[in-house]
């Protein structure tokens, strides 16, 4: 029932894209998608660098890139062989470390290096320099810019950082041209201000009547120490603002792909459809939804009993346990009492009907909470996987290849 | 000041898990953190129910943009916000908004709430503050001091306040902005309130932060890197680290080869031999990797765990909170390595409750 355009798969989304950004809350994979990603358009002939934020520490290690830097540490090319990418191809793996960015665009857009180091020694700056207009949020896509323009890669696949609203640093581009635009700001840094606090007479009513609140509230040292900072920034503004834009433009632009990843949880999917929803609205292209860690079926094959079955499925199994113990050949009838620890078939059915339960109490809950946002996500064209929960974290080859062949298999695969 | 009176027993039926002197309901300010996606709502909501159930008043509190603590507790209606709403289940639920926060701060200090208003809706006004740092966090801290001096006659308004703070790298910040302040702004009342909150935040008697992990590898390192910051950093207490979702033993010990068992049957009904195994080793290796990574934790923090079940069916309201009470404030928890390492693989399976 798919209306409008056919949904593009995994493969021609990073065929087609130089970024591809992973997004989704906190804690549902982002960054084992993100690695997989990286692997499929590897496999598939292309260079591709994967930045990440988190990355898991077993799984850097079994890809032979232990301690990640600030700089892309290519994955060897045997282990490259081996995991069936051809010639051609290419996997990087690069960590984003936010702080250190912002400190680099400081130190690339300040005018001379007395006004860099009246910034990074602003104590403003220092104490909590992330929290201004999202700085550390801006720095990670200030990276992904810088890393998409390398001629080496064909495609930058973007784990986003970790917000506490996820959308946040799509919006840090913006927040930070808004900021230097703003009228307060450029009050703040109008030569005017450079007299210090007696400047702040000729403000606009507003302005001044906020600036006394704050200094009533605050005491004088916090306005001082942040016009300061602002003062020190002037020479820079420009840079950053003309920066901030061209970033703007490409996670906007035609050659940024969006794919959301949502965990099983029904909050989980809620919060993943809300991420939807926003995105769209701010028209980021999303291509993909994927539905990290559900719980299937093995071979998408099983179900519980029916209540009315229960009794006969647990007599069989009974059954069919007593007769497969080991043992059972020796002990005859009647030495079933006297022998030592018989196989307690009953108690192994019983088990056996809890474990089948319990696994199909978490296969319902985690479709019943997907369905709604796959559906809808399928209908607006987007690919959509539902990639299973493995037994354990992805922490080996095998189990990053596992989730890339759930990434760029058969649409709406349920476990081949 | 900081002892409170408490109806009989609330704490007493608590068994706090070995090497742990304090039950949690003993404190008056607990702050629930973790990385995103492990629970920490859950607990925190959970957290206040289990003390509601024991007479306690008890007021819980989100942070983040979304509202879940209050459907938690059985609440049915609109986002109660700011203001609060008490639910069914008992405890008084609000989300902490730092504008509302700020306005009550200002209209506290300033007696002029018209002027208030007017200001927090001046544009000029608002794009400084969203683009300054650091107050969100003391606003909304201040707000929780705030609501721990609060006082009904002679007792405090409420027995326990429960904070669902941001998820970890914020949640950092969050506690540490106090402190920042402190040393960041020379003189003036905002540096004197600041200080009240960064005393609140540090006092062991009064405050705890638990922090929430899962059995996996990233949140498990994640949990030990922050408890190893928030000790040099905050300086908050900590007694116990809670691993949420973890998958119970799927058949009991004597029975532990039994996905090996059911792969080796000729016939079963339903699924087939195979397919039952495999649902069998999924949830065995489900298990033992929840349990490797809570001895991890337990190994790197030196602190006990305490795990709680994963709920097939997800928590949705009152009566899985209710489930989650036991192992939450039992003594289902595995001691740390150095306090009673002989004890330590018998805590989860025989736990030595008193209360039971």
């Amino acid at each position: 029932m798919s209306a409008g355009r056919t949904a593009l798969g995994a493969a021609e989304v990073l065929a087609r894209h130089r970024v591809v950004a992973c997004v989704g809350a906190g804690g549902v994979g982002k960054t084992t998608l993100a690695a997989a990603l990286g692997l499929g358009a590897a496999r598939r002939g292309r260079r591709a660098l994967v930045l990440t934020i988190d990355p898991a520490r077993r799984l850097a290690d079994a890809l032979g890139v232990g301690t990640l830097g600030p700089e892309p540490s290519p994955i060897a090319r045997p282990l490259l062989t081996q995991l069936g990418v051809p010639a051609e191809g290419a996997l990087f793996a690069m960590m984003l470390d936010m702080k250190r960015t912002f400190d680099e665009l400081v130190t690339r857009f300040a005018p001379d290096p007395a006004s860099r180091d009246r910034i990074l020694d602003n104590r403003i700056y220092q104490h909590v320099s992330d929290a201004l207009a999202g700085s550390a949020e801006y720095s990670a896509m200030e990276k992904v810019y810088e890393m998409s323009a390398r001629p080496e890669f064909d495609v930058v696949v973007l784990d986003t950082p970790p917000s506490a609203h996820a959308l946040d640093f799509l919006e840090a581009p913006e927040r930070l041209i808004g900021l230097l635009d703003s009228r307060i700001v450029q009050l703040l840094l109008h030569p005017a201000m450079s007299a210090g606090r007696l400047g702040l007479r000729w403000f606009q009513r507003g302005a001044h009547q906020a600036f006394r609140l704050i200094e009533r509230i605050t005491g004088f040292g916090f306005l001082e120490d942040v016009s300061e900072f602002l003062l020190a920034f002037e020479g820079m503004s420009e840079g950053f603002r003309r920066r901030a834009e061209s970033v703007r433009q490409l996670l906007f632009g035609p050659e940024t792909a969006f794919v959301l990843a949502a965990g099983a949880s029904p909050e989980s999917v809620a919060h993943a459809r809300d991420l939807l929803g926003r995105l769209e609205a701010r028209n980021a292209k999303v291509c993909g939804v994927v539905a990290n860690r559900v719980r299937c079926w093995p071979n998408g094959d099983g179900a519980p009993p029916r209540p009315e079955e229960r009794a006969d499925w647990l007599a069989q199994l009974s059954a069919a346990f007593e007769q497969s113990a080991p043992g059972f050949e020796q002990s005859a009838p009647g030495f079933e009492q006297s022998a030592p620890g018989p196989f307690p078939a009953r108690a192994a059915a019983l088990a056996a009907l809890a474990v089948l339960d319990r696994y199909a109490a978490a296969v319902s809950r985690d479709a019943e909470a997907t369905a709604p946002l796959l559906a809808e996500a399928a209908q607006r064209g987007h690919f959509v996987r539902r990639i299973p929960e493995l037994p354990r974290d992805v922490h080996d080859l095998e189990g990053l290849v596992r989730i890339e062949s759930g990434l760029f298999g058969a649409d709406e695969s349920e476990d081949p | 000041m900081t002892r409170v009176e408490r109806p009989l027993g609330a704490a007493g039926e608590e068994s706090p898990p070995a090497g742990v002197e304090r039950p949690l309901l003993a404190r008056r300010l607990i702050i629930v953190t973790g990385k995103g996606g492990t629970g920490k709502t859950t607990v925190a909501a959970a957290l206040a129910c289990a003390a509601a159930r024991r007479g306690l008043r008890v007021l819980v509190a989100e942070t983040g943009r979304d509202e879940n603590i209050p459907r938690l507790l059985g609440h049915r209606g609109g986002p109660v916000g700011h203001a609060g709403v008490e639910t069914p289940a008992g405890p008084r639920a609000l989300r902490l908004e730092p504008y509302e926060a700020l306005a009550e701060y200002l209209n506290l200090r300033l007696h002029v709430p018209g002027a208030v208003a007017r200001l927090l809706r001046q544009g000029a006004f608002r794009q400084l503050m969203d683009a300054a740092p650091g107050w969100r966090e003391l606003v909304t801290l201040g707000k929780v001091w705030h609501l721990e001096q609060a006082r009904e006659g002679d007792a405090p308004r409420f027995d326990l306040l429960v904070v669902d703070a941001p998820a970890t790298g914020h949640g950092l910040t969050f506690l540490d902005v106090p402190r920042v302040v402190v040393s960041a702004i020379r003189s003036g009342p905002l540096r004197r309130h600041a200080r009240w909150v960064e005393t609140l935040v540090r006092d062991p008697e009064r405050t705890l932060l638990l922090p929430v992990a899962l059995g996996e590898e990233l949140p498990a390192r994640e949990t030990v890197e922050l408890v190893d910051r928030l000790r040099e950093q905050v300086g908050v207490a900590l007694d116990r680290v809670i691993v949420n979702a973890v998958e119970p033993a799927p058949f009991p010990a004597e029975l532990s080869d039994l996905d090996r068992r059911l792969a080796a049957l000729p016939h079963t009904p339903g699924p087939k031999p195979a397919v039952w195994a495999a649902c069998a080793s999924h949830l065995a290796a489900r298990h033992e990797m929840n349990r490797h990574y809570l001895g991890e934790i337990a190994a790197r923090t030196g602190l006990p765990t305490v795990a709680l079940p994963l709920l097939p069916g997800g928590v949705r309201g009152p009566d899985d909170l209710a489930t989650l009470e036991p192992p939450l404030l039992g003594a289902e928890a595995t001691p740390a390595p150095d306090a009673e390492a002989a004890r330590a693989t018998d805590a989860a399976r025989t736990p030595d409750t008193g209360s039971a």
